[in-house]
Protein backbone atom coordinates (compact mmCIF):
# COMPACT_ATOMS: atom_id res chain seq x y z
CA UNK A 1 0.00 0.00 0.00
CA UNK A 2 1.45 3.67 -0.75
CA UNK A 3 1.63 4.62 3.25
CA UNK A 4 4.08 2.07 4.02
CA UNK A 5 6.10 3.31 0.94
CA UNK A 6 5.87 6.78 2.27
CA UNK A 7 6.50 5.95 5.95
CA UNK A 8 9.31 3.48 5.54
CA UNK A 9 11.26 6.27 3.05
CA UNK A 10 11.15 8.89 5.52
CA UNK A 11 14.62 9.79 6.44
CA UNK A 12 13.74 10.30 9.89
CA UNK A 13 11.35 7.48 10.53
CA UNK A 14 14.16 5.06 8.87
CA UNK A 15 17.03 6.24 11.43
CA UNK A 16 15.15 6.13 14.35
CA UNK A 17 14.14 2.02 13.48
CA UNK A 18 17.76 1.22 12.20
CA UNK A 19 19.25 2.65 15.34
CA UNK A 20 17.03 2.25 18.33
CA UNK A 21 14.26 0.00 17.96
CA UNK A 22 13.83 -4.19 16.59
CA UNK A 23 11.30 -4.08 13.68
CA UNK A 24 9.20 -6.74 13.68
CA UNK A 25 5.73 -7.25 11.55
CA UNK A 26 3.25 -10.00 11.60
CA UNK A 27 -0.68 -10.55 10.40
CA UNK A 28 -2.93 -10.01 13.13
CA UNK A 29 -5.59 -12.76 11.59
CA UNK A 30 -2.73 -15.61 12.42
CA UNK A 31 -1.68 -13.74 16.16
CA UNK A 32 -4.60 -12.91 17.56
CA UNK A 33 -5.85 -16.78 17.23
CA UNK A 34 -2.78 -18.48 17.75
CA UNK A 35 -3.02 -20.84 20.64
CA UNK A 36 0.86 -20.91 21.72
CA UNK A 37 3.69 -18.64 24.37
CA UNK A 38 3.57 -16.31 21.15
CA UNK A 39 0.05 -15.66 20.67
CA UNK A 40 -0.24 -15.48 24.87
CA UNK A 41 2.34 -12.99 24.65
CA UNK A 42 0.88 -10.40 21.64
CA UNK A 43 -2.42 -10.56 23.23
CA UNK A 44 -1.26 -10.03 26.50
CA UNK A 45 0.79 -7.22 25.51
CA UNK A 46 -2.50 -5.65 23.17
CA UNK A 47 -4.33 -5.68 26.03
CA UNK A 48 -2.86 -2.95 27.46
CA UNK A 49 -3.48 -1.03 24.26
CA UNK A 50 -7.14 -0.14 23.10
CA UNK A 51 -7.81 -2.70 20.93
CA UNK A 52 -8.50 -5.48 23.51
CA UNK A 53 -10.30 -7.82 20.31
CA UNK A 54 -13.30 -8.13 21.87
CA UNK A 55 -15.46 -11.06 20.35
CA UNK A 56 -12.09 -12.10 18.47
CA UNK A 57 -12.16 -8.68 16.42
CA UNK A 58 -8.99 -7.62 15.14
CA UNK A 59 -6.36 -6.15 17.16
CA UNK A 60 -4.25 -4.60 14.21
CA UNK A 61 -1.91 -1.83 14.20
CA UNK A 62 1.55 -0.04 14.81
CA UNK A 63 2.75 -1.15 18.82
CA UNK A 64 5.88 -0.06 20.12
CA UNK A 65 6.31 -2.65 23.21
CA UNK A 66 9.22 -3.91 25.41
CA UNK A 67 10.96 -7.60 25.36
CA UNK A 68 8.83 -8.41 28.18
CA UNK A 69 5.18 -7.53 27.12
CA UNK A 70 4.95 -3.48 28.34
CA UNK A 71 3.10 -1.05 26.47
CA UNK A 72 4.58 1.66 24.89
CA UNK A 73 2.51 3.16 21.99
CA UNK A 74 -0.48 2.51 20.03
CA UNK A 75 -1.52 3.62 16.29
CA UNK A 76 -4.71 2.19 14.56
CA UNK A 77 -2.71 0.79 10.59
CA UNK A 78 -2.56 4.34 9.69
CA UNK A 79 0.91 4.57 8.63
CA UNK A 80 1.10 7.85 6.70
CA UNK A 81 4.73 9.22 7.66
CA UNK A 82 3.54 11.80 10.25
CA UNK A 83 1.39 9.45 11.94
CA UNK A 84 4.38 6.68 12.14
CA UNK A 85 6.99 9.29 13.13
CA UNK A 86 4.56 10.70 16.14
CA UNK A 87 3.84 7.03 17.17
CA UNK A 88 7.37 6.07 17.32
CA UNK A 89 8.40 8.98 19.10
CA UNK A 90 5.74 8.52 21.90
CA UNK A 91 6.62 5.33 22.33
CA UNK A 92 10.64 5.59 22.21
CA UNK A 93 9.67 8.32 25.20
CA UNK A 94 7.75 5.99 27.07
CA UNK A 95 10.58 3.07 26.30
CA UNK A 96 13.38 5.86 27.90
CA UNK A 97 10.91 6.63 31.00
CA UNK A 98 11.74 2.78 32.12
CA UNK A 99 14.32 2.33 34.67
CA UNK A 100 17.95 2.00 33.21
CA UNK A 101 18.11 -1.23 34.59
CA UNK A 102 15.18 -2.90 32.97
CA UNK A 103 16.43 -1.26 29.39
CA UNK A 104 20.11 -2.09 29.54
CA UNK A 105 21.31 -5.32 26.78
CA UNK A 106 20.17 -8.41 28.70
CA UNK A 107 18.07 -7.44 31.29
CA UNK A 108 15.35 -9.09 29.75
CA UNK A 109 15.59 -13.13 29.39
CA UNK A 110 13.34 -14.20 26.78
CA UNK A 111 13.66 -18.21 25.97
CA UNK A 112 12.86 -20.73 23.33
CA UNK A 113 9.31 -20.64 22.34
CA UNK A 114 8.69 -23.77 22.24
CA UNK A 115 5.97 -25.46 20.48
CA UNK A 116 4.31 -23.26 18.11
CA UNK A 117 0.41 -23.88 17.01
CA UNK A 118 0.67 -25.79 13.69
CA UNK A 119 -3.42 -24.38 12.59
CA UNK A 120 -1.65 -21.07 12.99
CA UNK A 121 2.30 -20.71 11.52
CA UNK A 122 2.92 -21.59 8.01
CA UNK A 123 6.35 -22.09 6.81
CA UNK A 124 7.37 -22.49 2.76
CA UNK A 125 7.23 -25.95 1.53
CA UNK A 126 10.60 -27.51 2.28
CA UNK A 127 12.10 -27.75 -1.28
CA UNK A 128 9.73 -25.98 -3.01
CA UNK A 129 9.42 -22.87 -4.98
CA UNK A 130 8.76 -19.43 -3.33
CA UNK A 131 7.70 -16.48 -6.19
CA UNK A 132 6.63 -13.43 -5.48
CA UNK A 133 3.41 -11.65 -6.93
CA UNK A 134 2.85 -7.75 -7.86
CA UNK A 135 -0.11 -6.44 -8.30
CA UNK A 136 -0.62 -2.86 -10.27
CA UNK A 137 -3.81 -1.18 -11.71
CA UNK A 138 -2.53 -0.07 -15.36
CA UNK A 139 -4.14 2.21 -17.67
CA UNK A 140 -4.06 1.99 -21.52
CA UNK A 141 -2.32 3.69 -24.11
CA UNK A 142 -0.93 3.70 -27.40
CA UNK A 143 1.85 1.81 -27.13
CA UNK A 144 0.50 -0.54 -24.41
CA UNK A 145 -0.06 -0.27 -20.89
CA UNK A 146 1.25 2.19 -18.09
CA UNK A 147 1.40 3.21 -14.15
CA UNK A 148 -1.95 3.98 -13.43
CA UNK A 149 -2.86 7.46 -12.29
CA UNK A 150 -5.54 6.56 -10.08
CA UNK A 151 -5.17 8.07 -6.54
CA UNK A 152 -1.80 6.96 -5.24
CA UNK A 153 -3.10 6.61 -1.55
CA UNK A 154 -5.91 4.33 -2.93
CA UNK A 155 -4.33 1.22 -5.63
CA UNK A 156 -1.93 3.47 -7.03
CA UNK A 157 1.24 1.47 -5.94
CA UNK A 158 2.47 -2.49 -6.29
CA UNK A 159 0.89 -4.79 -3.87
CA UNK A 160 2.59 -7.77 -2.81
CA UNK A 161 2.04 -11.38 -2.17
CA UNK A 162 3.42 -14.67 -2.65
CA UNK A 163 2.95 -17.81 -4.39
CA UNK A 164 3.98 -21.18 -3.09
CA UNK A 165 5.04 -24.52 -4.98
CA UNK A 166 5.27 -27.67 -3.07
CA UNK A 167 8.85 -29.44 -4.80
CA UNK A 168 6.68 -32.21 -6.22
CA UNK A 169 4.57 -29.58 -8.19
CA UNK A 170 7.13 -27.30 -9.84
CA UNK A 171 9.11 -30.60 -10.94
CA UNK A 172 6.14 -31.83 -13.15
CA UNK A 173 6.56 -28.57 -14.80
CA UNK A 174 9.41 -29.85 -16.55
CA UNK A 175 8.42 -32.92 -18.73
CA UNK A 176 10.90 -36.05 -18.34
CA UNK A 177 12.01 -36.19 -21.95
CA UNK A 178 11.47 -32.17 -22.86
CA UNK A 179 11.47 -31.53 -26.69
CA UNK A 180 11.03 -28.57 -28.37
CA UNK A 181 7.02 -27.55 -29.11
CA UNK A 182 5.96 -29.90 -26.62
CA UNK A 183 2.89 -28.33 -25.50
CA UNK A 184 1.41 -29.55 -22.08
CA UNK A 185 -1.34 -28.11 -19.68
CA UNK A 186 0.40 -26.86 -16.89
CA UNK A 187 -0.64 -29.69 -13.98
CA UNK A 188 -3.92 -28.47 -11.93
CA UNK A 189 -2.83 -27.56 -8.94
CA UNK A 190 -0.89 -25.11 -10.03
CA UNK A 191 -2.86 -23.70 -12.67
CA UNK A 192 -5.87 -23.64 -10.08
CA UNK A 193 -3.73 -22.14 -7.57
CA UNK A 194 -2.80 -19.24 -9.86
CA UNK A 195 -5.94 -18.42 -10.98
CA UNK A 196 -7.62 -18.87 -7.53
CA UNK A 197 -5.42 -17.29 -4.99
CA UNK A 198 -3.17 -14.56 -7.28
CA UNK A 199 -5.12 -13.41 -9.63
CA UNK A 200 -7.22 -10.77 -7.59
CA UNK A 201 -7.54 -7.19 -7.00
CA UNK A 202 -5.54 -6.21 -3.68
CA UNK A 203 -4.53 -2.96 -4.47
CA UNK A 204 -6.55 -1.21 -2.06
CA UNK A 205 -6.85 -3.88 0.82
CA UNK A 206 -7.25 -7.39 1.02
CA UNK A 207 -9.34 -8.73 -2.01
CA UNK A 208 -11.58 -11.22 -2.34
CA UNK A 209 -9.90 -14.96 -3.72
CA UNK A 210 -12.34 -16.75 -6.51
CA UNK A 211 -14.08 -19.57 -5.06
CA UNK A 212 -13.78 -22.32 -7.38
CA UNK A 213 -16.91 -21.85 -9.16
CA UNK A 214 -15.91 -18.62 -10.01
CA UNK A 215 -13.38 -19.74 -12.70
CA UNK A 216 -15.51 -19.80 -15.77
CA UNK A 217 -13.04 -20.34 -18.22
CA UNK A 218 -9.34 -20.90 -17.67
CA UNK A 219 -6.22 -22.83 -19.63
CA UNK A 220 -2.40 -22.39 -18.97
CA UNK A 221 -0.48 -24.30 -20.84
CA UNK A 222 3.73 -24.93 -21.28
CA UNK A 223 5.50 -24.92 -24.24
CA UNK A 224 8.58 -26.28 -24.08
CA UNK A 225 11.05 -23.65 -26.30
CA UNK A 226 14.31 -24.14 -26.38
CA UNK A 227 16.12 -27.77 -25.03
CA UNK A 228 20.38 -27.83 -24.34
CA UNK A 229 22.26 -29.63 -22.20
CA UNK A 230 22.05 -27.24 -19.87
CA UNK A 231 18.57 -25.88 -19.63
CA UNK A 232 15.12 -26.61 -20.64
CA UNK A 233 13.34 -23.05 -21.00
CA UNK A 234 9.36 -23.18 -21.20
CA UNK A 235 7.04 -20.48 -22.73
CA UNK A 236 3.34 -20.08 -20.53
CA UNK A 237 0.63 -19.22 -22.23
CA UNK A 238 -3.44 -19.13 -20.72
CA UNK A 239 -5.98 -17.07 -20.30
CA UNK A 240 -9.11 -17.06 -18.26
CA UNK A 241 -12.42 -15.43 -17.20
CA UNK A 242 -12.76 -15.49 -13.34
CA UNK A 243 -16.33 -13.65 -12.20
CA UNK A 244 -19.05 -13.59 -9.51
CA UNK A 245 -21.58 -14.27 -11.88
CA UNK A 246 -21.97 -17.18 -14.83
CA UNK A 247 -22.89 -14.49 -16.65
CA UNK A 248 -20.01 -11.99 -16.89
CA UNK A 249 -22.40 -9.40 -18.11
CA UNK A 250 -23.95 -9.48 -14.47
CA UNK A 251 -21.27 -10.28 -12.36
CA UNK A 252 -20.22 -7.77 -10.11
CA UNK A 253 -16.52 -8.50 -9.95
CA UNK A 254 -14.71 -10.26 -12.52
CA UNK A 255 -11.09 -10.80 -14.27
CA UNK A 256 -10.26 -11.26 -17.93
CA UNK A 257 -7.24 -11.80 -17.96
CA UNK A 258 -4.36 -13.37 -20.25
CA UNK A 259 -1.00 -15.03 -19.15
CA UNK A 260 2.11 -14.79 -20.72
CA UNK A 261 5.43 -16.68 -18.93
CA UNK A 262 9.17 -17.83 -19.07
CA UNK A 263 10.49 -21.02 -16.66
CA UNK A 264 14.50 -21.65 -17.40
CA UNK A 265 15.17 -24.99 -15.63
CA UNK A 266 18.94 -25.62 -15.09
CA UNK A 267 19.53 -29.45 -15.41
CA UNK A 268 22.95 -29.13 -13.84
CA UNK A 269 21.47 -27.59 -10.66
CA UNK A 270 18.55 -29.28 -10.97
CA UNK A 271 16.16 -26.57 -9.88
CA UNK A 272 14.22 -23.62 -11.91
CA UNK A 273 16.68 -20.18 -11.69
CA UNK A 274 13.73 -18.09 -13.48
CA UNK A 275 9.91 -18.11 -13.26
CA UNK A 276 8.73 -14.40 -14.66
CA UNK A 277 4.98 -14.28 -15.60
CA UNK A 278 2.54 -11.71 -16.86
CA UNK A 279 -1.38 -11.90 -16.41
CA UNK A 280 -2.65 -8.57 -17.99
CA UNK A 281 -6.64 -7.77 -18.54
CA UNK A 282 -9.99 -5.91 -17.70
CA UNK A 283 -11.00 -5.85 -13.84
CA UNK A 284 -14.02 -4.67 -12.49
CA UNK A 285 -15.83 -4.46 -9.26
CA UNK A 286 -14.94 -4.80 -5.42
CA UNK A 287 -14.22 -7.12 -2.84
CA UNK A 288 -15.18 -6.55 1.15
CA UNK A 289 -12.13 -4.74 2.10
CA UNK A 290 -10.81 -3.08 -1.15
CA UNK A 291 -13.71 -0.44 -1.99
CA UNK A 292 -13.15 2.20 -4.30
CA UNK A 293 -12.59 0.26 -7.23
CA UNK A 294 -12.22 2.40 -10.52
CA UNK A 295 -15.70 2.51 -12.07
CA UNK A 296 -16.23 0.01 -15.05
CA UNK A 297 -13.36 -2.31 -16.56
CA UNK A 298 -10.21 -1.45 -16.27
CA UNK A 299 -7.20 -3.03 -16.67
CA UNK A 300 -4.80 -5.06 -13.85
CA UNK A 301 -1.30 -6.42 -13.80
CA UNK A 302 -0.05 -9.14 -12.16
CA UNK A 303 3.56 -9.92 -12.54
CA UNK A 304 5.23 -13.05 -10.30
CA UNK A 305 9.28 -13.60 -10.07
CA UNK A 306 11.28 -15.92 -7.98
CA UNK A 307 11.79 -14.84 -4.42
CA UNK A 308 15.34 -14.06 -3.54
CA UNK A 309 16.56 -17.34 -1.92
CA UNK A 310 17.62 -15.40 1.86
CA UNK A 311 14.81 -13.16 1.95
CA UNK A 312 13.12 -12.99 5.46
CA UNK A 313 10.31 -10.99 3.79
CA UNK A 314 9.59 -13.58 1.35
CA UNK A 315 9.12 -16.28 4.13
CA UNK A 316 5.70 -14.24 4.48
CA UNK A 317 2.87 -16.67 3.31
CA UNK A 318 0.48 -16.19 0.85
CA UNK A 319 -2.55 -14.09 1.27
CA UNK A 320 -4.77 -17.50 0.37
CA UNK A 321 -2.68 -19.68 2.90
CA UNK A 322 -4.99 -18.73 5.86
CA UNK A 323 -6.46 -21.96 4.88
CA UNK A 324 -3.83 -23.82 3.99
CA UNK A 325 -5.40 -27.20 2.75
CA UNK A 326 -7.64 -25.15 0.45
CA UNK A 327 -4.50 -23.28 -1.11
CA UNK A 328 -2.44 -26.21 -1.69
CA UNK A 329 -5.70 -28.30 -3.05
CA UNK A 330 -6.64 -25.27 -4.84
CA UNK A 331 -9.54 -27.12 -7.00
CA UNK B 1 -33.01 10.66 -35.37
CA UNK B 2 -31.24 11.74 -38.57
CA UNK B 3 -30.00 8.27 -40.52
CA UNK B 4 -25.88 9.08 -40.13
CA UNK B 5 -26.82 9.74 -36.08
CA UNK B 6 -28.74 5.79 -36.40
CA UNK B 7 -25.94 4.47 -38.09
CA UNK B 8 -23.61 5.39 -35.32
CA UNK B 9 -25.45 4.45 -32.20
CA UNK B 10 -25.71 0.60 -34.45
CA UNK B 11 -22.25 0.66 -35.09
CA UNK B 12 -21.30 1.49 -31.10
CA UNK B 13 -23.67 -1.32 -30.49
CA UNK B 14 -22.72 -4.13 -32.29
CA UNK B 15 -19.16 -2.97 -31.04
CA UNK B 16 -20.17 -3.44 -27.09
CA UNK B 17 -21.80 -6.95 -27.86
CA UNK B 18 -19.29 -8.40 -29.91
CA UNK B 19 -16.84 -7.68 -27.14
CA UNK B 20 -18.45 -8.60 -24.48
CA UNK B 21 -17.14 -12.12 -24.70
CA UNK B 22 -13.87 -12.18 -26.46
CA UNK B 23 -11.24 -13.40 -24.29
CA UNK B 24 -7.98 -10.91 -23.07
CA UNK B 25 -5.89 -10.15 -25.48
CA UNK B 26 -2.75 -12.91 -25.60
CA UNK B 27 0.17 -10.63 -24.25
CA UNK B 28 2.70 -9.54 -27.27
CA UNK B 29 6.04 -11.18 -26.44
CA UNK B 30 7.43 -8.03 -27.29
CA UNK B 31 5.78 -6.14 -24.26
CA UNK B 32 6.40 -8.97 -22.04
CA UNK B 33 9.84 -7.30 -20.54
CA UNK B 34 8.48 -4.52 -20.34
CA UNK B 35 5.00 -4.85 -18.71
CA UNK B 36 6.89 -7.56 -16.06
CA UNK B 37 8.83 -4.07 -15.17
CA UNK B 38 6.19 -2.14 -14.77
CA UNK B 39 4.25 -4.13 -12.34
CA UNK B 40 6.79 -4.67 -10.27
CA UNK B 41 7.39 -2.19 -7.40
CA UNK B 42 10.45 0.64 -8.26
CA UNK B 43 13.08 1.03 -5.88
CA UNK B 44 11.47 4.33 -4.57
CA UNK B 45 7.77 2.25 -3.50
CA UNK B 46 9.86 -0.62 -2.31
CA UNK B 47 12.32 1.06 0.15
CA UNK B 48 10.71 -0.06 3.48
CA UNK B 49 11.52 -3.74 2.57
CA UNK B 50 15.19 -2.75 3.29
CA UNK B 51 14.28 -2.23 6.74
CA UNK B 52 15.57 -5.04 8.62
CA UNK B 53 11.81 -6.97 9.38
CA UNK B 54 11.25 -10.15 11.27
CA UNK B 55 8.36 -11.89 10.91
CA UNK B 56 8.73 -13.49 13.79
CA UNK B 57 7.39 -11.49 17.19
CA UNK B 58 9.39 -13.94 19.41
CA UNK B 59 12.47 -13.34 17.50
CA UNK B 60 11.99 -9.90 17.90
CA UNK B 61 11.49 -10.05 21.56
CA UNK B 62 15.06 -12.08 22.12
CA UNK B 63 16.88 -9.45 19.49
CA UNK B 64 15.15 -6.87 21.25
CA UNK B 65 15.96 -8.22 24.75
CA UNK B 66 19.79 -8.79 23.64
CA UNK B 67 20.52 -4.86 22.34
CA UNK B 68 18.68 -3.59 25.12
CA UNK B 69 15.68 -1.96 22.51
CA UNK B 70 12.26 -1.18 22.25
CA UNK B 71 10.28 -3.51 19.69
CA UNK B 72 8.20 -1.71 16.88
CA UNK B 73 5.76 -4.48 15.46
CA UNK B 74 3.28 -3.67 12.53
CA UNK B 75 0.66 -6.10 12.73
CA UNK B 76 -2.25 -5.57 10.41
CA UNK B 77 -4.68 -7.91 9.08
CA UNK B 78 -2.85 -9.55 5.80
CA UNK B 79 0.61 -9.27 6.24
CA UNK B 80 1.72 -5.48 6.64
CA UNK B 81 4.99 -6.95 4.19
CA UNK B 82 2.72 -8.74 1.98
CA UNK B 83 -1.36 -8.41 0.85
CA UNK B 84 -2.74 -5.64 3.05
Amino acid sequence: MAGRARAFADARIVKILKTQFVTAACDDWYQRRRQDAEGEFFRRMADQGPRKGAGGSTRQGVYCLTADGAFLAYRPGNVEPEYMLETIEKGLAAWQKLPTERRRPGAVEVGEHGKTDPTYTRDPPEGGLVLRVFTRALDRTTEGYCDSPCDKARGGSSQRDHLWLKEAEWKSLIPSRPVAGQRNAVPTPIARRIFRFHLADSTRGEPNLWASAEVRRAELFAVVECVTAEQVVLRLEGSALLSTDADEQKAGRGYDVALSGIVRYDRQAKKIDRFDVVAVGDHWGEGRYTPGARPGRTPLGVAFDLAPAESTIDRVPPQGAREISAYYRAE
Amino acid sequence: MSFKIRWSVLAALITAIGSAGLAAEPIDTAQFEKLHALIKPPESEAFWTTLPWLTSLWEARQQAAAEGKPILLWEMDGHPLGCT
